[in-house]
């Protein structure tokens, strides 16, 4: 299953934190004109290096997929930087 | 039968023993078994889910104490070496002789996807950890 929500938060050490939640389903709605053409230039890519397009699109949806539960929360002193898929 | 309860019926036979103490043995060994049997943790270990490394270093500069925890699930890093398979033969090629060169010759065509994630599978048992005055690193799977 596809990651649904990637919080981002932010806390710069002399100003109010600020925390962003970004729905992935809607985005990539949005940007799906952007896709499609970046789908043909990789699959085009991949003929030219004679790789499987399916097996590449393929790797690339689970490497997506994988991406669900990732979490990467940095501290230092009063500055903290937090993202998380989910 | 067991091991122990045939050498028990065998000292009988022989008569190295009496009844009586064959019983008495063969009761103690009853008595063990279960025991022995319990010792042995036969629920099946949970999976490992994430890989995470958590990094911690003290206050040392007056800007505060720094951490950094990042979690990674091993789910990404299956998918990730399953890259290794669409990498072109041509960039093998090239990668192959540049780590010959480099002294490491380790042919990147012979990697398998099965033998990487294996790899995986066993990173469950893993555990870095480094101590050191200035930083401490924990790595390991939960």
């Amino acid at each position: 299953m596809m990651p649904q929500l990637i919080t981002i938060s932010i806390r710069p050490p002399q100003h109010k934190a600020f925390r962003l939640w970004v729905p992935l389903l809607p985005l990539l709605l949005v940007l799906s004109p952007v896709l499609v053409i970046a789908l043909i230039a990789g699959v085009v890519a991949c003929i030219g290096y004679r790789i499987n397009p399916g097996r590449a699109l393929w790797t690339a949806w689970r490497l997506l997929c994988g991406l669900r539960g990732t979490r990467v929360d940095v501290e230092h002193g009063r500055t903290a930087v937090l993202v998380a898929i989910r | 039968m067991s091991e122990q309860r045939r050498d028990v019926l065998q000292m009988l036979a022989e008569g190295k023993i009496s009844a009586d103490e064959a019983e008495q043995l063969i009761a103690a060994l009853d008595r063990d078994q279960p025991a022995a049997v319990s010792d042995v943790d036969t629920r099946p270990r949970a999976r490992p889910k994430y890989l995470r490394v958590v990094v911690n270093v003290p206050d040392t500069d007056d800007d505060g104490p720094a951490r950094v925890n990042v979690r990674v699930p091993l789910q990404l890093l299956r998918a990730g070496v399953r890259l290794a398979s669409l990498i072109p033969p041509q960039a093998v090629e090239r990668a192959n002789d540049e780590l010959r060169r480099s002294g490491v010759p380790i042919d990147l065509s012979q990697l398998k996807p099965e033998q990487l994630e294996e790899l995986i599978e066993h990173l469950g048992d893993m555990t870095v950890e480094v101590d050191q005055p200035d930083a401490k690193v924990h790595v390991f799977c939960e």
